[in-house]
């Protein structure tokens, strides 16, 4: 104890070091967890999609499993050849992969990854426990736009810029209808906080407001990206849409801040209508105290599951469709459920 | 029921002296020699009052020994009756020219600006005589006249100019002699294919529209050919179409290849629809032979080719379900899974998964294994179940029917007059399958429906080529249960040179009308093999129902017609 006596009474001493020791240690674990988390995605999904597709994918690299083929893959993205087309807008296009790495870290930073069960209490694991967490995750979210249209604008190339205008018409038809139902789970929760979010869910939010959810769902695979929503990189279209130009390291940047934003995404679904980290706490010793996280955690597989599960068995919509389905539905749709949350949510209070 | 002789009659007492000469092989054909003056006035009658509404397309022929060039027109109907006209001009080889009938049919285009690239008959009246299927550089040397000697000149070399680019590849060029530009051969100035940024120039009116590639190298085609899309935003205003990437020349080697070689080339005209090809060639040679084929091997004959056929509408719908729902979409896996069970089907007969050579002149190479009958009875069973969950599947997918109905409609009418062939054009509601207007083999002892959709959108079309499959299957179990013991191969010995004739033999390809037009003088060669390919017809097609649809749209049309660009090329 006398190490953490001593914490306690630096952190008291000097509080803004503390703080920016506390963040920097923080932002050190999230970079790590979340990217090895989104390597461990890339590996899941390509496995789980071969299973739907009947095939085995990667099974050599790294025992039957292929566990090793993304540090195979990774390994041949760093050392390929760096290409910049000559008529790129070349700082904005060595910038836009460095924005989306950004952007999902900013969201990760204000994400709780979970809680501890120590002595009958959750303490959460969240390294910015900001009041208004729930919107800046949102905000942050929809950074990631900013840098498709930076890729796909400075490539000078027509399938990236095509790509870029396609994500940026989708981001913008589905951004709105994903806050407006944040706003209704917070109506409900009273607080735009994670982590109090969780912890007012005695009846998951999926429940309480299902139209909600089901909005979020649709408006989450869109912002990700996924089929049936990727006009963005529609490959049989545009090649590779926005990321058409990169190569290399700069390509697998923008690759995996997708993997990123799936992780990070079903991890704000999962807390904010699946009810995060509650659940029975598993009466075995050590292993209640990380039972949250062990909750957490498989809430989280089961939504990718179901996100490549979508991918796996759904066409593409058209982008007219998809900008259509969002303003001339979603939206009011969005709005409608925001009302149930609001006379529901102040019955209940 | 109009026949040939009647029509030829028709011909004649409407046109008196119009038929130099005429031959009605059958009811079904008939060859006539058309004034060339008259050649358009013919036809219109044909159409008009005949009801040959069908232009198949034509063949240049270049008869060097009488100096003269033909250009055989070859006219059918679209079910009202099931004759072929091949209706003949002759041109002198000196300033051939001939008179274009793209006025009259909108199909016509393709197959005269081939004919004139290759012969350099000209066309009167053609409205864009512009390289097809060759190199600009190309064009001036009239490949398939039979006094082409090789480009660069293989006899002696002289004619052909080596260049260095500034790139630094060697390009050939072809100086004409003043003999020759004096002798019309050469066409003074060649008339070249537009660069791409000529077409720009050309065609974008404001700053909001571009033209995009799709193709030659793109995810969208399923082989190479040049599709621009002139776009605004997500719309597509206009395409452009260039075809001949994989241009082999196959019909030329042909003439250079011993009857019997002649069956490998076709294997490669379409790999995915091999059997077909053979058949179609086997079967053109067969009737000039004058070749009975013995039962069994009929009968192991339309097995094959319906057990190909089902292999390649499996690999066409797999592939346009990749297009319009991304590789990641399970069930294009799982068809391609089930193609793989025909094709071993197949290859336990044939030994080949898809280059097949298997038909024979007269017969087939060699008879079916002892356990094929048992093999088929439980593998196509499965396929039937498969295909019918598939069907099921699209019908209840909403997002797919969102996507794929009214999209890329074709009426009827547009259809027909257009030439588009195969499901693409029964998707459309015309009922015009080879194996019923043009019954070969032991076609017309077998029970089997000519699958119909009824508006020709893309959703349409795929249901046609599912619904085929069952039809197939049907097909097979019959031939299982009624397949007679007997020789394969005919008892007389083939002879190595075919005695002077000509012919046309139509099979129905899994994309379409096939036929080839094969040309025998006596020699052990054949003398001109003109194939008319479905997709080189139906890939004409695709520019104007591309006007105004999305991207997204494009992608869809293109891989609903189910593509073989190396077939279309030759």
């Amino acid at each position: 104890m006398d190490i953490i006596d001593s914490i306690s009474q630096f952190a008291i001493q000097e509080p803004a070091l503390f703080a920016l020791i506390i963040g920097i240690i923080g932002a050190a674990v999230i970079s790590g967890v979340v990217n090895v988390g989104a390597m461990l995605v890339i590996w899941g999904e390509r496995k789980v999609l071969s299973d739907f597709c009947n095939r085995f994918g990667p099974n050599r690299v790294g025992g039957r499993w292929g566990i090793l083929q993304l540090g195979a893959d990774a390994i041949k993205l760093f050392t390929k050849e760096d290409i910049i087309p000559g008529d790129a807008d070349k700082g904005v296009y060595v910038w836009a992969p460095i924005v989306a790495s950004m952007a999902t870290m900013l969201v990760a930073a204000a994400i709780p990854f979970g809680a501890l069960h120590i002595g009958g209490k959750d303490y959460p694991l969240v390294v910015a426990n900001m009041d208004i967490s729930a919107f800046y995750v949102e905000a942050a979210l929809s950074l990631m736009a900013i840098a498709v249209f930076m890729a796909g604008y400075s490539s000078n190339n027509k399938y990236s810029i095509l790509g870029a205008f396609r994500g940026i018409a989708r981001m913008i038809a589905y951004e709105v209808p994903m806050g407006v139902c944040v706003i209704a789970v917070a109506v409900m929760a009273h607080s735009l906080n994670l982590v109090e979010i969780v912890q007012s869910q005695t009846l998951w939010y999926a429940f309480a407001q299902p139209l909600g959810f089901a909005i979020f769902v649709i408006a989450l695979i869109t912002d990700l990206g996924r089929i049936p929503f990727d006009q963005s990189e529609a490959e049989e279209e545009i090649i590779s849409g926005y990321n058409t130009e990169y190569s290399g390291i700069r390509w697998g940047l923008l690759y995996f801040q997708e993997y990123n934003n799936a992780l990070l995404g079903s991890i704000l679904l999962s807390l904010l209508f699946l009810g995060g980290w509650q659940g029975p706490i598993i009466p075995i010793p050590v292993l209640d105290i990380i039972s949250p996280l062990i909750w957490l955690f498989m809430k989280v597989v089961i939504v990718l599951w179901c996100l490549i599960w979508v991918r796996a068995s759904l066409f593409r919509l058209r982008i007219d469709q998809v900008t259509d389905l969002g303003w001339k539905w979603m939206l009011p749709l969005s709005l409608l459920n925001l009302g149930w949350a609001v006379v529901v949510g102040s019955y209940f209070a | 029921m109009t026949n040939a002789s009647e029509v030829l009659s028709s011909i004649q007492s409407a046109f008196p002296g119009a038929v130099l000469d005429s031959r009605v092989e059958s009811d079904r054909r008939l060859w006539a020699t058309i004034d060339s003056k008259k050649i358009l006035d013919v036809c219109k009658h044909l159409t008009n009052k005949l009801n040959f509404d069908h232009y198949s397309g034509s063949a240049g022929v270049d008869w060097i020994a009488r100096n003269e060039m033909e250009v055989v027109e070859i006219m059918a109907s679209h079910g009202a009756h099931k004759v072929v006209a091949m209706l003949k001009v002759k041109t002198p080889r000196e300033n051939p020219s001939v008179k274009s009938l793209t006025g009259l049919y909108w199909n016509a285009n393709w197959y005269e600006r081939e004919i004139w690239e290759m012969f350099g008959i000209n066309f009167e009246g053609h409205p864009e005589l512009y390289p097809l299927l060759l190199s600009d550089q190309l064009i001036g040397s009239w490949p398939w006249r039979k006094d082409f000697k090789g480009y660069p000149d293989l006899t002696t070399g002289e004619r052909a100019v080596a260049i260095t680019t500034p790139e630094g590849y060697t390009e050939y060029r072809f100086p004409p002699t003043p003999a020759e530009v004096e002798a019309g051969t050469v066409v003074a100035e060649r008339p070249k294919y537009p660069t791409f940024r000529e077409r720009e120039e050309r065609e974008i009116k404001s700053d909001s529209e571009m033209i995009m590639h799709l193709g030659p190298q793109h995810a969208m085609v399923p082989g190479p050919f040049l599709l621009d899309v002139l776009v605004e935003g997500e719309r597509v205003k206009k395409g452009f179409l260039d075809v001949g990437y994989i241009h082999k020349g196959i019909e030329k080697i042909m003439e250079n290849r011993t009857w019997l070689q002649g069956i490998v080339y076709t294997d490669r005209m379409c790999y995915v629809a091999s059997l077909s090809n053979n058949e179609c060639y086997c079967g053109a040679v067969e009737k000039i032979l004058g070749l009975e084929v013995p039962e069994r091997a009929q009968y192991i004959r339309v097995i094959l080719e319906e057990l190909s056929r089902i292999q390649s509408h499996l690999i066409g719908t797999g592939e346009f379900l990749t297009l319009v729902a991304g590789v990641g979409y399970a069930p294009w896996q799982y068809m391609i899974i089930d193609r793989e069970r025909i094709i071993s089907l197949i290859e336990s007969v044939t030994g080949a998964r898809l280059t097949h050579t298997f038909v024979r002149f007269g017969g087939v190479r060699n008879d079916l294994p002892d356990d094929f009958a048992e093999k088929c009875k439980t593998t196509l069973p499965y396929i039937k179940s498969r295909v019918n969950e598939f069907i099921e599947l699209f019908a209840q997918d909403a997002i797919y029917q969102k996507r794929m109905e009214n999209v890329g409609v074709l009426s009827a009418e547009d259809a027909k007059r257009v030439g588009i062939a195969g499901p693409a054009l029964r998707a459309s509601g015309v009922a015009y399958d080879m194996r019923v207007e043009d019954p070969i083999l032991v076609y017309p002892d077998l029970d089997f429906k000519v699958i119909v959709g009824t508006k020709g959108d893309c959703a349409d079309r795929v249901d046609c080529r599912l619904r085929e499959i069952l039809e197939s299957i049907h097909i097979i179990e019959q031939c299982l249960d009624r397949i007679p013991a007997g020789p394969i191969k005919p008892e007389a010995k083939i002879p190595k040179k075919v005695p002077a004739g000509e012919a046309y033999y139509r099979v129905e390809d899994p994309r379409g009308e096939m036929g080839m037009y094969v040309i025998s003088d006596g020699g052990d060669k054949p003398y001109r093999v003109k194939v008319r390919g479905p997709f080189y017809a139906t890939l004409q097609t695709l520019p104007p129902l591309l006007e105004g649809v999305y991207i997204a749209d494009v992608v869809a049309i293109a891989g609903s017609m189910d593509g073989c660009p190396s077939e279309a090329d030759r």
